[in-house]
């Protein structure tokens, strides 16, 4: 049994110290994830605070035939998703929900960052899948089980993302980047 | 590792993912609160099988006893018509009320002769309304 594996049989047995530490490599990878898909950090940290307490909460239904960073990215978009439509409900037509939620956690000489262009030019789903594969190093079968989608979309998706971000990164001559790809 | 790939992962480790030490807190505080669902809770929250057996038979077996009952009492006789007074809802002030016993029309005949029906009706009492008043409606 791998040391994942036996520390997923003592958080489900109570144990918050084995569980902390289960997730301890995955938590800023999943911090990282979630201030791309909140409205704001506040947002995030609620998120990742959601996301953490379910997992420990329901780590009963984890399927070890599954990698644990699949099932936490599972909950990690509900979560999130949840948190912008409770945002949306809560603020209605005052709620931005174009911002750019990584203006805030980059720093002003950083702007340029190329993730700034898939928020703005690929659709969530979309930039969910290049960031589970590009970041994460997830497989196919990982993120379209992740995503809830076939594996053959993950992959056309996979691809018109990247051929889009490809465009964005050679493109110098100003790109109006209004397209939403996926 | 082509060159968008490292692009991205190298502009993705550029975000700022610390998690603050009062979040932290804030997390395992709220971990310690909770208890994980065990297999057993969940288990028990579930019906057992048998539970969905009995319901099946339970609602297998009342629709055969009403398709019974129904069948027993179908009978080929038609039903007697109900009889409705017409007479009883209308206003006691003013119009008369004819106390009109009426049986209700069964439609054996095709909606093209009932509307042809109902016009002529319709003409006629305006025939008569226009006699008695003696204007042009």
């Amino acid at each position: 049994m791998s040391d994942e594996l036996k520390l997923v049989e003592a958080a489900k047995r109570g144990s918050v110290d084995a569980f902390t530490e289960l997730v301890h490599g995955y938590r800023e990878g999943l911090f990282r994830f979630l201030q791309t898909r909140c409205t704001n950090h506040a947002d995030a940290e609620d998120a990742l605070q959601d996301t953490l307490i379910n997992a420990y909460r329901y780590i009963g239904s984890y399927d070890p035939r599954w990698r644990f960073s699949t099932w936490l990215y599972r909950i990690a978009i509900r979560n999130a998703g949840r948190l912008r439509a409770e945002n949306l409900a809560e603020l209605g037509e005052h709620a931005d929900d174009s911002a750019d939620p990584l203006a805030h956690c980059l720093a002003e000489s950083e702007r340029d960052n190329l993730w700034r262009s898939a928020k703005r030019i690929l659709s969530d789903e979309v930039f969910t899948a290049m960031w589970l594969r590009y970041v994460e190093d997830m497989s196919v079968r990982d993120i379209a089980s992740v995503l809830e989608r076939s594996a053959s979309w993950t992959k056309v998706n996979l691809l018109r993302g990247r051929r889009a971000l490809e465009a964005e990164m050679n493109d110098t001559a100003g790109t109006t980047g209004s397209e939403a790809y996926g | 590792m082509d060159k968008l790939a490292s692009k991205l992962r190298e502009d993705a480790n550029r975000i700022d993912a610390q998690v603050s030490a009062q979040l932290d807190n804030r997390i395992r505080a709220s971990l310690n609160a909770i208890e994980p669902e065990s297999a057993l809770q969940r288990k028990a929250a579930r019906r057992p099988v048998s539970f969905w057996l009995a319901s099946s038979l339970t609602g297998i077996t009342a629709a055969l006893a009403i398709i019974a009952v129904l069948n027993m009492t179908d009978s080929n006789e038609p039903e007697p018509m109900p009889r409705t007074v017409v007479g009883n809802t209308a206003p006691a002030v003013g119009i008369p009320v004819l106390d009109l016993d009426i049986e209700a029309a069964t439609l054996t005949s095709p909606l093209a002769r009932e509307l042809e029906d109902l016009q002529a009706d319709l003409k006629k009492a305006e025939e008569l309304v226009r006699g008695d008043v003696r204007i042009d409606l």
